[in-house]
């Protein structure tokens, strides 16, 4: 137990070391950018104001509202001191939208969206790859050549071709917004199916493109366990074969964890390229648009949302796999 | 067996993917608008935004709008009293105060030469097709004094706000104090012309213009417009603001304004991240005779968000959109190709009229376009047929339809300058001899026989920007670029990113780095003070130097008469005399090509579905006076509202 300790405290003071790098980087890389974000803001609002004295007085203002002015590290001690607080402060493109309101708004959107697609992705992917391992022959050879077509489509690709197949020329789908055009949010049963309805085609557009990728991955992995030496040795001992498949599955999902922890993590990025396409709405296209409008406090409370849940996804896993997989713990125990 | 035959299953389905992928043939509307929303809106509707006036140390503590929010009453809204829009709104509304210009409240907000009036009311609205004001709050034709320093406007006794009490010329001025108290975009634009607004008595206001050193305005030109262009809001309710936000310029103008008073048809029912909803104010005080007679025909006003100009085209082709301001690329393919019923102001090309003119500048800095030979070279061996037909997809006038100048192709503008006068002037592109024959006689020559010409000694070589991801302008850039190489001239391309690119073109104090040296850059449209305020942008020396330039002038042009012409101009009443000053500003505008004019471009785009609702505004349509197509919602174009009706009642 002492040598499961020893791993924990390990992993958990990486945690914190890779989480204060982090941290620094998502305050730091977006402020990098060339470009004033302040100007941006002038831009929308001094087309009208002919006088320049009249110009510079709006440009001060807003620097001094946002901070920008001041010199780097005295905005980092204000930025650290808001976040302890939970203030990320005003979002510079919806300004005066705060940039909680921002998240709140769209966040639920995005996790609607994106954490379905990544476990039916997940699952589908890895029971057809693990099928396409284990039974071959006929399976594998048409599954193969699939999975490899469908998972080298960009995004947008995939995304396009639902629409102008099912919502353009079938008109199964509608091609654009999270729920009819018509309506108003509300409990209906006429809602919640326009809801429905409109959550296909960015669903499966995100699905179709994971499924492949997963199972690919998870062919590879247990064709490579399915000829290990433990595999030949229990045949030998006359292990059952179902029982040898479990072990085989146990070990070749591994890695699968790990990539489903990421993805689980990443995913408040936001599925951009679904929501552009279908109008759907959702944090990706609003981080776009903060990335381009330089909208520093958006960007660096999302990344730091990212941040967290990747670093807390990835921590979780590896303490998981210390007492899953006892060859981790024991491999790390002895490098400690 | 079963290999070959699955080897030649999944060699099928492989196959029938790549087919289906292949075969679908979207219409083309759909496929090829690709641009960039955001920055469509900032071009073409002017979005001006107010300022904010205190230092805050820590974050304001502001409730934003609460978003999403509750919906009142319908579940659903009937299509047969809903007008559906797209183009002005591209992202999540903000805020309902008119004081703020952050609300990014596109169907409700926006003030300007062609004001919305959906929710605000301004005492006049402009009608950019015969360069009109007429009375909206106002009670007739507003009069000047002698001088031309006072302008005297009364308002209609019928004018009422949603509280029922009547507007008031108290309400008016008390507006303009606090603009100016509070230092809002309205204020700092306008208080170097305009000295005080007064009200002589509840139903009279007087504004009185700043004048100078000789007793005359300075500018009675920004006097006028701003009657059209400034919303009239309730002095009771500002007060109201004012106190619950102590007098603080960043408070009070990042407020969320939910109870706001307003005068105007609609207010707020319903918004989201996907949509913004107005519903009409049963009561309106604007069915008095004096006014309209009667409510406009629609209960609700709809603007989904859409992401992009491909997903509103779609929209407005499945009839989910009734009035479309953006730009939907091949318009006339919805109907001469899917034989929708959708049309345009103009039936044929350029299909809308144009008002503004986005312009290629000139770094003057630069050496070699110091020279006016290299400039006129340049832009008169440029293919514009190409840009129009590619960048436009012909939504453009031509310049042999409308020759080049320095005004709109409205008739209004069209008429303020004597076409004979300049016509040896004017140039219709792809003219490469002519050019080269230019640029010969200026002695510029290809000296070293590498191929491109030679200016003190060192080849001719520039970089044509734009920002990248606007579509329609890097097309242009792009064709500018290859008429370089046509005269001997290099021009290579680059695409910086908005953020970057307005920082260094807006920077006019410093002179502009390499990788500026042709770049792309708008105009003013339509308004009460044009073509003056765009002449102005585009060519006066008052720019030249300043830190944060969103007026105009990127390339550093300097030319006294240019700035004493439009020193005299707003205070010129004789036809004779304005005309041939404007001429005159041709003749320089198109001897000296600081800037060239690359297309027309509408002050809105306007494209109406008739499935649901018809009557919109055409060309010809008989309406007295025209209904200009301001989308049924800015300025004069309101009156669409009034006019249109359902076409299966």
């Amino acid at each position: 137990m002492k040598g499961y300790w020893k791993y924990f405290f390990n992993k958990l003071a990486w945690f914190i070391v890779t989480f204060i790098f982090a941290f620094l980087l998502n305050f730091i890389l977006p402020r990098l950018m060339p470009g004033d974000p302040v100007a941006a803001i002038v831009a929308r609002l001094a087309q009208g104001v002919s006088d320049a004295t009249g110009v510079q007085a709006i440009y001060r203002q807003y620097t001094e509202l946002f901070g920008t002015n001041r010199p780097i590290p005295e905005q980092f001690i204000i930025y650290v001191r808001n976040v302890l607080r939970g203030d990320f402060g005003f979002s510079f493109s919806q300004y005066p939208r705060t940039v909680a309101d921002v998240i709140r708004s769209s966040i639920l959107w995005t996790i609607a969206l994106q954490f379905p697609a990544i476990i039916v992705g997940w699952l589908i992917g890895n029971t057809l790859g693990a099928l396409a391992a284990y039974r071959k022959g006929a399976f594998d050879k048409l599954l193969m050549p699939i999975s490899i077509f469908v998972s080298n489509f960009p995004a947008f690709g995939m995304a396009i071709i639902l629409m102008v197949i099912f919502a353009v020329h079938l008109k199964w789908f509608p091609t654009s917004g999270g729920y009819g055009f018509d309506l108003i949010p509300n409990l209906s049963w006429d809602f919640i199916r326009s809801v429905i309805v409109h959550y296909q085609l960015p669903f499966w557009s995100i699905v179709i493109i994971a499924i492949g990728g997963q199972a690919i991955g998870m062919r590879a992995m247990s064709i490579y366990e399915l000829n290990a030496d433990y595999v030949k040795f229990s045949r030998f001992m006359g292990i059952k074969d179902r029982k040898i498949v479990r072990y085989v599955f146990r070990n070749a999902m591994l890695p699968q964890i790990t990539g489903l922890a990421l993805a689980i993590g990443t995913m408040v990025g936001g599925a951009l390229v679904a929501e552009i396409v279908f109008s759907y709405p959702g944090l990706g296209y609003t981080l776009l648009n903060g990335v381009m409008g330089q909208d520093y406090p958006l960007i660096s409370a999302v990344t730091l949302i990212i941040t967290i849940m990747v670093l807390t996804a990835n921590f979780v896993i590896e303490i998981l796999y210390g007492i899953i997989d006892p060859r981790i713990k024991a491999a790390q125990a002895e490098q400690g | 067996m079963s290999r070959k035959l699955f080897s030649l299953v999944s060699a099928v389905v492989v196959l029938a993917m790549l087919l289906t992928a292949c075969a679908a043939p979207t219409p083309q509307v759909v496929e090829k608008v690709v641009e960039k929303p955001v920055v469509q809106t900032q071009v073409v509707e002017k979005v001006v935004e107010k300022p904010v006036e205190k230092v805050v140390e820590k974050s304001v503590v502001v409730t934003a709008t609460p978003l999403p929010t509750k919906a009142p009453e319908a579940l659903a809204l009937p299509r047969q009293e809903t007008l559906y829009f797209n183009g002005f709104q591209w992202g999540p509304v903000v805020c309902w105060n008119p004081y703020s210009s952050s609300c990014n409240n596109a169907m409700a907000i926006s003030q300007g030469d062609n004001a919305r009036v959906t929710m605000f009311e301004t005492p006049y609205l402009y009608n950019m097709l015969d360069g009109k004001q007429y009375p909206l709050l106002a009670d007739g034709d507003y009069q000047w004094n002698a001088t031309r320093t006072e302008l005297t406007f009364k308002l209609k006794k019928a004018a009422k706000w949603s509280d029922g009490t009547p507007v008031t010329a108290e309400d008016v001025a008390y507006t303009w104090a606090t603009h100016v108290k509070y230092n809002t975009a309205t204020g700092a634009a306008n208080k170097e012309y305009i000295a005080a607004v007064e009200a002589k008595d509840p139903q009279t206001v007087v504004i009185k213009a700043k004048v100078d050193a000789s007793g005359k305005a300075v500018n009675p030109l920004i006097v006028a417009a701003y009657v059209s262009s400034n919303y009239v809001l309730q002095k009771a309710w500002t007060q109201k603001l004012e106190q619950r936000t102590g007098g603080d310029a960043t408070k009070l103008m990042a407020d969320p304004a939910e109870d706001v008073v307003y005068s105007g048809p609609y207010h707020k029912f319903y918004t989201d991240d996907t949509k913004v909803i107005l519903v009409r104010n049963d009561n309106y005080w604007g069915k008095d005779p004096s006014m309209w007679g009667k409510l406009p025909a629609p209960k609700y006003l709809a603007h989904m968000i859409f992401k992009d100009n491909a997903a509103g085209s779609a929209a407005l082709a499945r009839g989910e959109v009734d009035v479309s301001q953006q730009f939907n690329s091949n318009v006339h393919l919805l109907w001469l190709n899917y034989g929708l019923p959708i049309s345009t102001y103009l039936p044929d090309p350029p299909y809308h009229i144009g008002a503004s003119l986005p312009t290629a500048f000139y770094n003057l800095k630069a050496p070699g376009l110091d020279q006016v030979a290299v400039r006129k070279a340049i832009a008169i061996a440029v293919d514009y047929p190409t840009i129009i037909a590619n960048a436009m997809t012909n939504q453009s006038a031509t310049f042999e339809q409308v020759p080049r100048s320095l005004m709109n192709p409205t008739p209004g503008e069209q008429a303020l300058y004597d076409r004979a006068a300049v016509k040896n002037l004017q140039w219709t592109g792809n003219d490469i001899e002519g050019a080269k024959k230019l640029l010969d006689e200026a002695g510029i020559k290809d000296t070293d026989g590498d191929g491109w010409r030679d200016y003190k000694g060192k080849k001719l070589s520039y970089v044509a920007t734009c920002p990248n991801g606007w579509s329609d302008w890097q097309a242009a850039i792009e064709v500018v670029a290859a008429a370089g190489k046509k005269i001997g001239i290099e021009i290579t391309t680059r695409y910086p990113e908005w953020s970057v690119y307005q920082t260094v073109v807006t920077k006019s104090d410093t002179p502009l780095p390499a990788g500026y040296d042709i770049f792309m850059m708008w105009s003013a449209g339509t308004g009460v003070t044009q073509p003056w305020g765009r002449i102005r942008n585009l060519l006066s020396s008052e720019w030249v130097g300043m830190p944060n330039n969103w007026n105009g002038n990127w390339g550093g042009y300097s030319n006294p008469r240019v700035d004493e012409l439009l020193k005299l101009i707003p205070n010129e009443t004789d036809p004779a005399k304005l005309k041939a000053m404007y001429t005159e500003l041709v003749k320089i505008y198109l001897t000296d090509v600081p800037s060239f004019t690359l297309m027309y471009r509408p002050e809105l785009f306007h494209t109406v579905n008739e499935t649901v609702w018809t009557n919109f505004p055409h060309k010809d349509d008989g309406t007295k006076p025209p209904v200009p197509p301001m989308n049924c919602i800015n300025g004069w174009g309101v009156a669409c509202l009034y006019n249109i009706k359902l076409v299966k009642p």
